[in-house]
């Protein structure tokens, strides 16, 4: 029926002369470009002409001190960060840091949705505390953890010192500093995925576990076969999101280690500042921007290919 | 750590003064100048003309950054056409990278402060202005071992402002009390002595430590020069540490800290620093290395006796001088550099180089300052200050080739590594060289 008006009103715009309707047609292609133009217009100055750019100047050595002076240098930046070593260590690093921060934090954040998602004035305390540190400013929350870890004066070494447990080194030593950064990523980001897994458990419908119930179906097979399937978009979505915030780390690097003691806290986005900012070499920034780039862009695909058919979404 | 916390609610409440400083001054010009107008005096607003607005970034917070924002004020007070803004960026790495993003985005200051080592890459990236037309020879009155990181290429660049020295600094009540000379030691083996003297135990744990210093390379540089030894080449493309004078200083420390007699405070960069002074004015560190421009700030809050004296000597004496020099963006306008030079002459002026070495404990930067009645009163009183002037025979510029500004986070890291025993001496100097020679031939 459709088609047999379509084929008309062709017909009809044949005979009434092919200019106008072909005016038409095309205005009603640009329509709806006209109107995504503004925020089209923002993505392509704010976020696509930048990952042109950064591409382009991954290729030449450059400063922002003096941009008059580019010098085209082909994959040299990339060879530069292929054979340091600092480099390997910064992405070991950052790959620790990622799969301590979003496999501890997931884990945590769920069972505590668990527990949490029940009606009672004191879960709903909880709840709140348990999100309130995502609101607190990052760069707040490390000064916060700074003292609280500091080795001499700190909060937590006085306790472990109360219940008769050894002090901990903390920020001071190299095998600890990376460890306290993931506590206090995860202390400030548990609460927000707690938060989206509870919404995402009171989506789950109530007759799905009544029939559950009727089958006397045991508490872990209910989570297994029931509550985890049925949350798989939420986790999914965790996942994502934590994964890619995690890989941005700088805050907490920038206020409480700058990467230190001797490199076992500095991570991608830190190492693409000091090398920009402190060290001058906008080239291998560049490079190192463009490697973020496409691990985000590569762990994300993954993530949709992997786990995006496994997701099961109503 | 509560005073840093107040040194940095102190650092936010300077910010948000300087800049509401910065707001009200611009209104009062307006103000003068409609007032002006409104009386009728035409001629009047011509002759008062807009006054020249500068820029100054400066990166030293707590009390001497009171006094540099103290001195600004004095400055704008006593000169009419011109209108300094002053505003602190954070510590000296800070203030860099600010000045970096400023100078590319074409929003840079007029006046800043850089670290001394840091002058040869500004300078040969062209950001800084030639001062040699602007100072057309009075540059001769500053005192001449601290000019050796003003010049690159044989052009002036930077003038001398809060200059300084590492010292030593002790607790002269412990020293007595453990029966030590309390003008402190002279050489590494007395202060691995005096620092065994002064560690005290209580039960397995150490409350006192002897000796603490930040794993820094600005020590490290002083221990070297003090073994003998230079971190580059005579050419500055090369990296000359790895013989005897380079490994010494490693080797030192580490047995200081093996033997538990000296604390490597924890933190990273000048959170080391503060640690240690921290510890210092606590009495859980009887020494300590720092800058005299602490002098001022640690004699104000000790509740002991400071004394200040040459960081001991190996070999021979020797320190790196350390601290800022000021410096003229040259991407200013004609009018705001000579505005500029006007405020940078006057800032390192035999009077105010005084009160701003009184005030702070830096180093007075001309030589008529330093032969001044008015210095000489106050070094008879409080001999403290004159340790780093004296001190200055010893001394030598930091190396300042535009690839050391990286080089030196190398080391540092490097020495930490061997310090901490993650490395050996040796390795963690084969690193530094093999990297140096890549860094260093940009």
């Amino acid at each position: 029926m459709r088609k047999a008006v379509a084929v008309q009103e062709v017909a009809n715009a044949q005979s009434a002369g092919a200019l106008p309707a072909a005016r038409f047609v095309i205005a009603e292609r640009i329509r709806p470009y006209l109107y995504i133009a503004p925020a089209l217009l923002f993505f392509a100055v704010f976020f696509f002409f930048p990952i042109a750019y950064v591409i382009y100047l991954s290729f030449h050595d450059w400063s922002l001190l003096n941009l008059e002076e580019i010098e085209w240098v082909g994959l040299d930046n990339f060879a530069a960060l292929w054979e340091d070593a600092d480099f390997r260590q910064v992405l070991a690093n950052t790959f620790m840091y990622t799969l301590a921060t979003v496999g501890l934090g997931i884990v945590i954040a769920f069972f505590l949705a668990l527990w949490l998602n029940r009606r009672a004035r004191v879960y709903g305390l909880v709840q709140a505390a348990v999100f309130s540190p995502h609101i607190v400013s990052l760069v707040s929350v490390a000064m916060l953890w700074m003292w609280l870890m500091d080795p001499q004066y700190g909060l937590l070494n006085a306790l472990l010192e109360f219940v008769g447990l050894p002090a901990y080194t903390w920020l001071t030593d190299t095998k600890s500093a990376l460890v306290s950064l993931i506590v206090v990523s995860l202390w400030k980001g548990v609460g927000y995925n707690t938060v989206v897994f509870i919404a995402g458990l009171q989506s789950i419908p109530r007759d799905i576990y009544e029939a559950a119930a009727l089958d006397r179906s045991p508490w872990w097979r209910t989570l297994v076969s029931i509550t985890v399937p049925m949350l798989s978009p939420t986790l999914f979505f965790l996942l994502v999101i934590n994964t890619i915030s995690s890989f941005q780390v700088f805050d907490t690097i920038y206020i409480m280690t700058q990467g230190g003691p001797v490199n076992s806290t500095n991570m991608l986005v830190f190492y693409i500042y000091e090398q920009g900012m402190d060290f001058y070499n906008g080239g291998i920034a560049s490079a190192a921007s463009v490697v973020l780039l496409g691990m985000v862009g590569l762990l994300t695909l993954l993530h949709f290919r992997l786990m995006g058919k496994r997701v099961h979404y109503r | 750590m509560v005073k840093k916390v107040r040194v940095s609610i102190l650092a936010c409440v300077l910010t948000v003064t300087a800049v509401l400083a910065g707001c009200s001054g611009k209104q009062e010009a307006a103000g003068g100048q409609k007032s002006g107008s409104g009386s009728g005096g035409q001629q009047q607003t011509a002759d008062a003309g807009k006054p020249v607005e500068i820029d100054f970034w400066y990166a030293l917070g707590g009390r001497n950054g009171e006094v540099i924002e103290e001195m600004v004020k004095q400055f704008n007070d006593t000169h009419k056409g011109i209108v300094v803004k002053p505003s602190y960026q954070g510590s000296y790495y800070e203030n860099h990278a600010k000045v970096l993003a400023a100078v590319s985005a074409g929003n840079q200051p007029d006046v800043t402060m850089v670290e001394i080592a840091s002058v040869g890459a500004f300078a040969d990236a062209k950001v800084l202005q030639d001062l040699g037309p602007y100072a057309n020879g009075e540059e001769d009155k500053y005192i001449p071992g601290l000019m050796g990181n003003s010049y690159w290429n044989d052009k002036l660049y930077a003038v001398p402002f809060n200059r300084s020295t590492p010292l030593l600094y002790v607790n002269r009540n412990k020293l007595k009390a453990a029966g030590l000379d309390p003008d402190g030691p002279k050489t590494w083996e007395e202060l691995r002595r005096y620092a065994k003297a002064l560690t005290k135990k209580e039960g397995g744990k150490t409350t006192t430590y002897g000796f603490s210093t930040p794993i820094d390379i600005w020590f490290y540089e002083a221990l070297v020069f003090e073994s003998g030894g230079n971190i580059l080449s005579e050419d500055g493309k090369s990296v000359a540490l790895d013989n005897e004078a380079g490994k010494a200083p490693l080797e030192f420390w580490s047995s200081l800290l093996q033997e538990g007699v000296m604390k490597a405070p924890p933190g990273e960069k000048y959170n080391a620093w503060d640690v240690a002074k921290q510890d210092f004015l606590n009495q859980q560190v009887a020494m300590i290395f720092t800058s005299t421009g602490d002098l001022h700030a640690l004699k104000e809050n000790a509740t002991f006796e400071v004394g200040a004296a040459f960081l001991p000597a190996n070999k021979r004496y020797g320190v790196p001088t350390g601290g800022a020099n000021l410096v003229m963006l040259a991407k200013s306008s004609d009018e705001e550099k000579k505005a500029a030079w006007e405020f940078i002459k006057w800032m390192t002026d035999t009077p105010q180089t005084i009160r701003w070495s009184l005030e702070t404990g830096y180093m007075p930067v001309t030589k008529e300052a330093v032969e001044s009645d008015e210095m000489k009163a106050a070094y008879q009183k409080e001999p403290n200050f004159q340790v780093a002037v004296k001190q200055l025979e010893y001394a030598q510029p930091r190396p300042m080739v535009p690839g050391y500004k990286e080089l030196q986070e190398v080391i540092m890291t490097e020495i930490q590594r061997a310090v901490l025993k993650q490395a050996t001496v040796d390795e963690a100097i084969a690193k530094v060289v093999e990297k140096g020679e890549k860094l260093l031939k940009k």
